[in-house]
């Protein structure tokens, strides 16, 4: 390569990262970067620019309430929630984020409005669904899901909103709080869902992804 | 000159200290889960499904494609150096047919420590990454005694492998999204993010011990013609997640370029007329729930000059036009994992001037009488290959592979073939300077190569693979049977493949 074409490949090179934009910066150990740079450049890429996204083994993050987020969050980095989904993909993309980006990213999400998707699901399940979230099962004294998440499963301070959210996913994190440690921070959950059966589990997650945003 | 027994005890010792190395490295891993991590995690500190299907690497998931398209530059920098292992031993179903097994067949059924690779890879700014690969072969050449026949001494070489710098932007909101970026790699197709691409869909290195020569890396694969170690700059662009386009330029990897063939003499670099050697990809994709699907086409035309040629010399100058269609689904959501991938590509080659003038085939037909027919000045190949695979838990795999190569006869590309006197032989025992190659030797002209790969793999650490490959052959050189003209048939190549691949 003779020298002027060097020099422009080089100057091109320079050019291009002197255009490197912060508000377009995928670094995640640098406090500058701002929380909505972060959504759209990193997280977006599994939980989708809104927060709603497309895989199930990815949870919608869109209207989750603002405390739950900077928990999870806060749990992530901190290694105490290890379940799979959790810290196969979290712990390291949390690990150097700042307090004030943790909030920023909370409020950044929990603004965006759940998009309803369409997906199939049996009536049967739905409707047994809705009677657990609504009854609970008496005869096991568990206890309606919708007294601590609210009468439409919105949530409600630390408590997460779970309507609209992926019926595989839910289900998964029923799973992990009856089976394991793995997510102390909701050991109330391992009391409630320890009796649940596979099919109660089924049932109430498709419940709850069928209802409509709010 | 060492004796059989000697040499003998020397495969011993080396098969004895590959698997000792082996067995270190598990038990190194072991205990070292959260430490053990290649650059790219370690950068990322997520875990190799992140951007892995089901951790089978070299696959990616969407992420991993976004995470390679947006540079390498997501997360922060850190210690860019990775090493990557190659254990293995294989196995040839027919040794027989040959006259020296052990030249044909080297290292046959003998555990080796086949490669090694050093990756320099991982985030270098906010918008500039690169993925770097050098690799150790350990049996890249072998020593010949004073008879001139192989001595069994292998001697290992390093060389460049896949290089890929790349610059990238996302312009994202809620609107749209749009990345583009610029690569310059060694290798057409290495900037692709998808494994139907020639680059990426072989997805175990091939050892050199001439024993490992049908194993499945080996199998006509929809590739590009020019192969790599040459020099390539590609823009690309992706909207939307939906539609992807990239359009390149490739050269020699000489001058500024040198590092992009570094380890190869100059005589064995391939060289290309110029820069004005394009590539071109544009795919179409979607993810829906837990699937996702691609499909696309790519292209290359390469000026290449003839091997070792003098490239002043403009008839020394052929021309290769690949173009190509391939496809990709997942189905990635825990603890399954299924992908499906299916490629073709075309391959037109037109041979320079200096090849035909000097393309006389030697052979005869059968009746030792009369002469093959002329060399064509141009071939046509055609390459098909499909793959589908299995995993569950990122831990327990299976795949099974379709492969098939058709393609024009010519006379020009037999090795193998009759002499004056109707006879086939390796050894010219009556003088008529005319030989066929065994095992090799090709007797019809015709590239016609089918067959199958099944494979059972296990991922006990994530960084780690164990898996075995089975390769079958329904054709081979163009014939089903007795296709080397000494009677070797083509499910006498049929190979067992085992290996063990770790990366820290």
């Amino acid at each position: 390569m003779n020298r002027p074409r060097l020099i422009f490949f080089v100057g091109i090179a320079l050019g291009l990262v002197a255009c490197a934009n912060p508000e377009r910066s995928r670094t995640l150990n640098d406090p500058s970067v701002a929380p909505k740079a972060m959504a759209m450049q990193v997280c977006s890429a599994c939980h989708g620019v809104t927060g709603n996204s497309i895989s199930p083994n990815f949870p919608h993050l869109a209207g989750q309430t603002p405390e739950y987020l900077v928990s999870q969050l806060t749990n992530f980095r901190k290694h105490s929630r290890s379940d799979p989904a959790g810290f196969e993909y979290m712990w390291g993309l949390s690990r150097h984020l700042t307090d004030e980006q943790v909030k920023g990213l909370a409020a950044y999400f929990s603004a965006q409005k759940r998009v309803a998707t369409r997906v199939v699901t049996s009536r049967d399940q739905v409707a047994a669904g809705e009677a657990i979230f609504k009854s609970g099962v008496p005869d096991k004294n568990i206890p309606g899901c919708f007294a601590c998440h609210g009468d439409h499963g919105q949530g409600n301070g630390q408590t997460p909103r779970l309507a609209g959210q992926h019926a595989d996913y839910l289900q998964k994190q029923l799973m992990v709080f009856q089976r394991t440690d793995e997510r102390p921070e909701g050991a109330i959950m391992k009391v409630i869902a320890h009796d649940l059966t596979e099919n109660n589990m089924k049932d109430v997650a498709e419940y709850l992804q069928s209802l409509a945003s709010n | 000159m060492r004796s059989a027994n000697q040499k003998l005890a020397m495969f011993r010792w080396s098969a004895c200290r590959a698997f000792a190395i082996a067995v270190a490295m598990l038990a190194l891993g072991a205990v070292q889960n959260a430490a053990a991590l290649p650059a790219f995690a370690r950068q990322t500190d997520q875990n190799c499904v992140s951007c892995h299907a089901g951790g089978q690497f070299p696959e990616l998931t969407p992420y991993g494609r976004l995470f390679k398209l947006t540079g390498y530059t997501i997360g922060e920098r850190a210690v860019p150096f990775s090493l990557m292992g190659v254990w293995s031993y294989a196995k040839v179903a027919d040794t027989s047919k040959s006259d020296s097994p052990a030249t044909d067949f080297q290292k046959h059924a003998t555990p080796i420590f086949a490669t090694g690779s050093l990756f320099v890879a991982g985030k270098i700014t906010d918008n500039i990454g690169v993925f770097s690969q050098t690799t150790y072969d350990n049996y890249a050449s072998q020593s010949t005694n004073t008879d001139g026949l192989p001595s069994g001494d292998f001697k290992g070489h390093s060389q460049a492998d896949n290089m890929d710098l790349r610059i990238a932007d996302r312009f994202i909101d809620a609107n749209g999204d749009l990345i583009i970026g610029a690569s310059l790699n060694n290798n057409p197709s290495v900037s692709d993010v998808w494994n139907s691409a020639a680059a990426w869909m072989q997805y175990v290195p091939v050892p050199s011990p001439s024993s490992h020569q049908f194993i499945d890396g080996t199998t006509p694969f929809p590739g590009f013609g020019s192969g790599g170690n040459i020099a390539g700059l590609n823009l690309y662009a992706y909207w939307n997640q939906a539609v992807y386009a990239e359009i390149g330029t490739y050269r020699t990897a000489n001058r500024a370029f040198s590092l992009f063939s570094a380890g190869i003499a100059d005589a064995d670099k391939t060289k290309l007329r110029g820069s004005g050697n394009p590539y071109w990809r544009f795919t179409l994709t979607h993810e829906w729930g837990p699937h996702n699907v691609m499909v696309g086409t790519s292209g290359m035309v390469a000026h290449i000059y003839d091997a070792g040629s003098d490239t002043s010399d403009p008839d020394n100058l052929g021309k290769i036009r690949n173009s190509g269609i391939d496809g990709q689904y997942q189905y990635l959501l825990d603890p399954h994992t299924i992908t499906v991938q299916v490629a073709y590509m075309r391959q037109k080659q037109d041979y320079s001037a200096n090849t035909m003038a000097a393309a006389a085939p030697p052979y005869f037909l059968a009746d030792g009488v009369t002469e093959v027919p002329a060399p064509r000045s141009s071939d046509t190949t055609n390459v098909l290959r499909a793959k589908i695979s299995y995993i569950y838990h990122a831990k327990y795999g299976g795949s099974l592979g379709l492969f098939n190569r058709t393609g024009t006869s010519n006379t020009l590309n037999q090795t193998s073939g009759y002499d004056s006197n109707g006879q086939i032989t390796s050894g010219d025992p009556l003088d008529t300077g005319i030989t066929s190659t065994r095992v090799n030797g090709n007797l019809t002209g015709n590239p016609a190569t089918r067959g199958w790969t099944t494979e059972a793999f296990w991922i006990p650490l994530q960084y780690i693979r164990v898996g075995a490959q089975f390769t079958a052959y329904s054709k081979f050189n163009g014939a089903t049977g007795n296709y080397d003209g000494f009677g070797r048939n083509a499910k006498d190549n049929n190979s067992l493949f085992l290996y063990l691949w770790a990366a820290y």
